[in-house]
C-alpha cells in the first residue's frame, strides 16, 4: 500500500473545515486542543505541507490558550495551563520560529515549569499534585527547548526518573509502576534531552523494545497487548535514541502504519479499519518520517523533540559537560 | 472575528478501537442537525461554569453545575480545578466537607466505570483520599476493594494497578502511624498481613498466564516481603508463607515452579519469560547463593527445563520449528552459565535458528551472533 499523502493532508484540512464545529466532539475535545494542533501541525510539517495551517491563526490561537493566572498554556482559552498543553505550546511556536510572540511570557514559562518540580524531583502536572514521568519529559523538553535547562533542575529530575526504571529494563508512570513503552519514550527522551543515556542498560531496554513488535508488523505498549499506531513513535523513536531501531523490522512496520491509512478519507487509525484521528494521523507518519523519510518525501524527524529536525537542529543542545 | 482553530480528536475521546465507518453526507447532516441541540446546551454548560468560575463563586449551585458538566465530558480538567477549588474554600470557611468528599468518590466512581482510562478521575480521586485522610476520615480499605473491582473489568488497566500500589502504600503508613506509640514489632507483623494479601491477590492474578501486571507486581512484592519477613518475630502466623519465604532460594524454587507451570500452558507468551530472566538475573535472588555451583545447578536445572520445553514445540510445529521465547532463555541461560558466550557453538547455533524463525528481530540477533551485544535479559 502507498501513502496517501494527499489525502492525509485533506483529513488534517478537514478537522479546520466549518462542519468539524457542528459536531458535538469538537466541543468535547477542547481539553485536547493545543495538543491536536501539535499533533496536525508536526503532520503537515513532516508532508512539506505547511501551508495547510494559517500560521497567523495558529499563533494567534496558541497565545489565547495563555493562562495568565498560571503563566503557562491551556489546552483552550479559559482552560487551566498544564505541563502538556504547555510543551504543546511552546512545540507549535518553536516549529514556527515565533519567539517573538512571547517576550515576558518566557520568563513566566519557565517560572511555570520550575514550579511544578517537587523536593524528589518528580514533576506534577498542574498545581493539583499528580506525578507522572511524562511530567518530567515535559518539563525538560520545554526548558531545553526554550534554552533554560539547568542542573539545579536536571540532578534531583533525573533521580527520580532512574527509580521508575524496572527489571525489565523499561520505565513506569511513578515508582514501582509496570513498564509501558509510551513512559519509556518519555524517560530514554528526558535521558537524552538531559545527556544522561549513559545511565542505563541500552541492550537491556533495547531487547524490551524490540520484543514490541507483533507479527502484523504493528507494536504494542507492554506484553501480551493489541499493536497501535501510536506505539510506532513511542518504541520506534525510544529504539533510535539508543542506538537501536535496526532491531525491528522496518519493512513490515511500514506496511502495518500504511494499512491503517483510510484510503478514502485520509487519516491514520490505531489498528486497520479502525476510526482515524490526528493523533495517530501524526504518530504513524513520525514513524514513517524516522525509517524512511527520504523514501515518502518527507522532512526527517527528530526521535528526542517529535519535531522536523530542521527545527532542532537550531536548538542548543544541553550537554553536561558545559554547564 | 477570528476563526477559531478546530484540529480536533475524536476517536481519543471515546478511548481506542472504534470501527471505522465511512458515513453518507445524508448521515452527517443527520447527525449536524441532532448535535445542535446537544452542542448548545453543552457550550451553555461550559460558559455558566467558567463564568461563575472567573467571579470566585463557590456556591452549592456552582458545584452542582460542575457535577453535572463532568459528568458530560469528564476529560474536562479546568473544571476538576475548579471544583476543587470550591471544595478548598468550603473547608477554609470552616463548612464540613466531609460529605461532599465522600460525593465525590461517587462522583468519580460512576465516571470511572465509563472512562476508565481517563487520567484526570483516578488523579482527583487520588486528591479527594488525601483530603478525607487530612480530615481524619481515611478511605483507603474501602478503596482497595473497589480498585480490586476496577481490576475485574479489566485486568491489564494500568491506572488500575498504579492505583492499587498507592493505596496498599497507604495504608501501610496509615497502619504504621497508627502504631507508632506500639512496639517495631507490631508494625512489622501489620505490613506482613498487608503485603501477604497483596502476594495473595497476585497469586490469583498470575491464573490467566498473559497477566504481565500481576507478575510484575509480584517482583516489587517479593523482595520486600522477604525483608520484612526476617524481621518477623513470630512466623509462624503465617503457616502458608512461612516455606516460601524462609529464604530467597525457597522463594526462587517456588517461583520457578510458577513459572515452569505457565510456560507449559503458553510457551508463547512472553509474561512468563520475563519473569524468568528476572528470577535468574536479579541480585536479590543471584546474591543469595552460597556458592556460585549452587547458582549453577539452577540454572542448568532451568535450561534442562526449557530444552525439553522445546523439544515438545518443535514436535507441535508444523515445520518442526523451535519455539522463539524457549531458544531465548536456553540462550540466556548459557551465557549466565558461560563466561564467554561468544565462543559458544551452540549458542550461535540457537542464535541463527532465532533468525530464520523470528524476523522481525534478526538484526538483534546478528548483533548478538557478532558479539555487539552483552545478553543480560531474555
Amino acid at each position: 500500500m502507498a501513502l496517501v499523502k494527499e489525502k492525509h493532508i485533506q483529513f488534517i484540512k478537514s478537522l479546520n473545515d466549518d462542519v468539524t464545529e457542528q459536531m458535538i466532539e469538537y466541543w468535547l475535545s477542547e481539553h485536547l486542543r493545543l495538543n491536536g494542533i501539535y499533533w496536525g501541525l508536526t503532520a503537515v510539517l513532516l508532508l512539506q505541507e505547511p501551508s495547510t495551517l494559517d500560521q497567523q491563526e495558529v499563533i494567534k490561537f496558541v497565545l489565547k490558550c495563555w493562562d495568565l493566572k498560571q503563566g503557562g498554556f491551556a489546552p483552550f482559552p479559559r482552560h487551566d495551563a498544564h505541563m502538556l498543553s504547555t510543551l504543546s505550546g511552546i512545540q507549535i511556536l518553536a516549529n514556527y520560529g515565533a519567539w517573538d510572540v512571547l517576550n515576558e511570557k518566557k520568563q513566566d514559562l519557565v517560572k511555570f515549569i520550575k514550579g511544578l518540580q517537587l523536593p524528589n524531583g518528580s514533576f506534577q502536572g498542574d498545581r493539583f499534585g499528580e506525578v507522572d514521568t511524562r511530567f518530567s519529559y515535559n518539563a525538560v523538553s520545554s526548558l531545553a527547548i526554550l534554552g533554560e535547562l539547568t542542573k539545579d533542575v536536571t540532578e534531583p529530575a533525573l533521580e527520580f526518573v532512574l527509580r521508575c526504571q524496572n527489571f525489565d529494563g523499561g520505565f513506569g508512570m511513578v515508582p514501582g509502576a509496570e513498564s509501558h513503552a509510551a513512559q519509556v519514550f518519555t524517560c530514554i527522551g528526558f535521558l537524552a534531552i538531559t545527556d544522561n543515556l549513559h545511565h542505563i542498560d541500552v541492550d537491556k531496554i533495547g531487547s524490551w523494545l524490540s520484543d514490541r513488535q507483533v507479527e502484523s508488523g504493528g507494536l504494542n505498549g507492554r506484553p501480551e497487548k493489541l499493536p497501535d499506531v501510536c506505539y510506532s513513535w513511542w518504541v520506534l523513536s525510544s529504539l533510535a535514541m539508543i542506538g537501536k531501531a535496526h532491531w525491528i523490522d522496518f519493512d513490515k512496520l511500514e506496511q502495518y502504519i500504511l494499512s491503517c491509512q483510510d484510503t478514502e478519507n485520509g487519516g491514520i487509525s490505531d489498528r486497520p479499519d479502525n476510526e482515524c484521528d490526528v493523533f495517530h494521523t501524526c504518530f504513524g507518519l513520525t514513524g514513517l518520517s524516522l525509517m524512511n523519510n527520504e523514501k515518502y518525501s518527507m522532512l526527517s524527524i527528530d526521535p528526542i523533540y517529535c519535531m522536523p529536525k530542521e527545527v532542532t537542529k537550531k536548538f542548543d543542545k544541553w550537554k553536561q559537560s558545559t554547564t | 472575528m477570528v476563526r477559531a482553530l478546530k484540529i480536533t480528536i475524536i476517536t481519543c475521546l471515546s478511548q481506542h478501537g472504534i470501527k471505522r465507518q465511512h458515513v453518507s453526507d445524508a448521515a452527517k447532516s443527520a447527525k449536524i442537525q441532532r448535535d445542535k441541540k446537544k452542542i448548545a446546551h453543552y457550550r451553555n454548560l461550559t460558559d455558566a461554569c467558567l463564568d461563575l468560575r472567573d467571579s470566585h463563586t463557590y456556591t452549592q449551585d456552582a458545584y452542582d453545575k460542575t457535577s453535572k458538566l463532568l459528568e458530560e465530558n469528564p476529560e474536562f480538567n479546568a473544571i476538576w480545578n475548579y471544583r476543587r477549588d470550591i471544595l478548598e474554600s468550603w473547608q477554609s470557611n470552616n463548612k464540613d466537607i466531609v460529605t461532599h468528599l465522600l460525593e465525590e468518590l461517587n462522583l468519580s466512581m460512576g465516571l470511572l466505570k465509563r472512562f476508565p482510562k481517563c487520567y484526570w478521575i483516578w488523579s482527583h480521586r487520588v486528591w479527594v483520599l488525601f483530603k478525607l485522610e487530612s480530615l481524619n476520615k481515611p478511605q483507603w480499605s474501602t478503596e482497595l476493594m473497589i480498585v480490586a473491582k476496577m481490576l475485574e473489568y479489566d485486568l491489564r488497566n494500568y491506572h488500575g494497578w498504579s492505583y492499587r500500589r498507592f493505596i496498599v502504600d497507604n495504608i501501610e503508613k496509615a497502619e504504621t502511624s497508627a502504631t507508632t506509640t506500639a512496639n517495631e514489632d507490631e508494625q512489622i507483623l501489620a505490613l506482613v498481613k498487608i503485603n501477604s494479601k497483596e502476594f495473595e491477590y497476585t497469586t490469583s492474578k498470575i491464573n490467566n498466564i498473559s497477566n504481565f501486571s500481576a507478575w510484575h507486581n509480584r517482583s516489587q512484592l517479593i523482595p520486600k516481603i522477604y525483608k520484612l519477613f526476617q524481621l518477623l518475630k513470630d512466623k509462624s502466623l503465617f503457616p502458608q508463607l512461612q516455606p516460601i519465604f524462609l529464604s530467597p532460594y525457597s522463594l526462587l524454587q517456588h517461583e520457578l515452579d510458577l513459572v515452569k507451570t505457565g510456560m507449559y500452558v503458553d510457551a508463547d507468551d512472553s509474561s512468563v519469560w520475563l519473569y524468568l530472566s528476572w528470577l535468574l538475573t536479579d541480585k536479590f535472588f543471584v546474591e543469595s547463593f552460597e556458592s556460585t555451583q549452587n547458582y549453577k545447578d539452577v540454572l542448568l536445572q532451568q535450561l534442562n527445563i526449557v530444552e525439553e520445553l522445546n523439544e515438545l514445540e518443535k514436535d507441535d510445529h508444523p515445520k518442526g520449528w523451535d519455539n522463539r521465547w524457549c531458544l531465548k532463555a536456553m540462550i540466556l541461560i548459557r551465557t549466565l552459565l558461560d563466561d564467554s558466550p561468544e565462543n559458544d557453538d551452540l549458542t550461535k547455533n540457537w542464535l541463527k535458528r532465532l533468525i530464520d524463525i523470528d524476523p522481525l528481530r534478526k538484526n538483534k540477533y546478528m548483533d548478538q551472533l557478532n558479539g555487539k551485544l552483552v545478553i543480560v535479559s531474555i
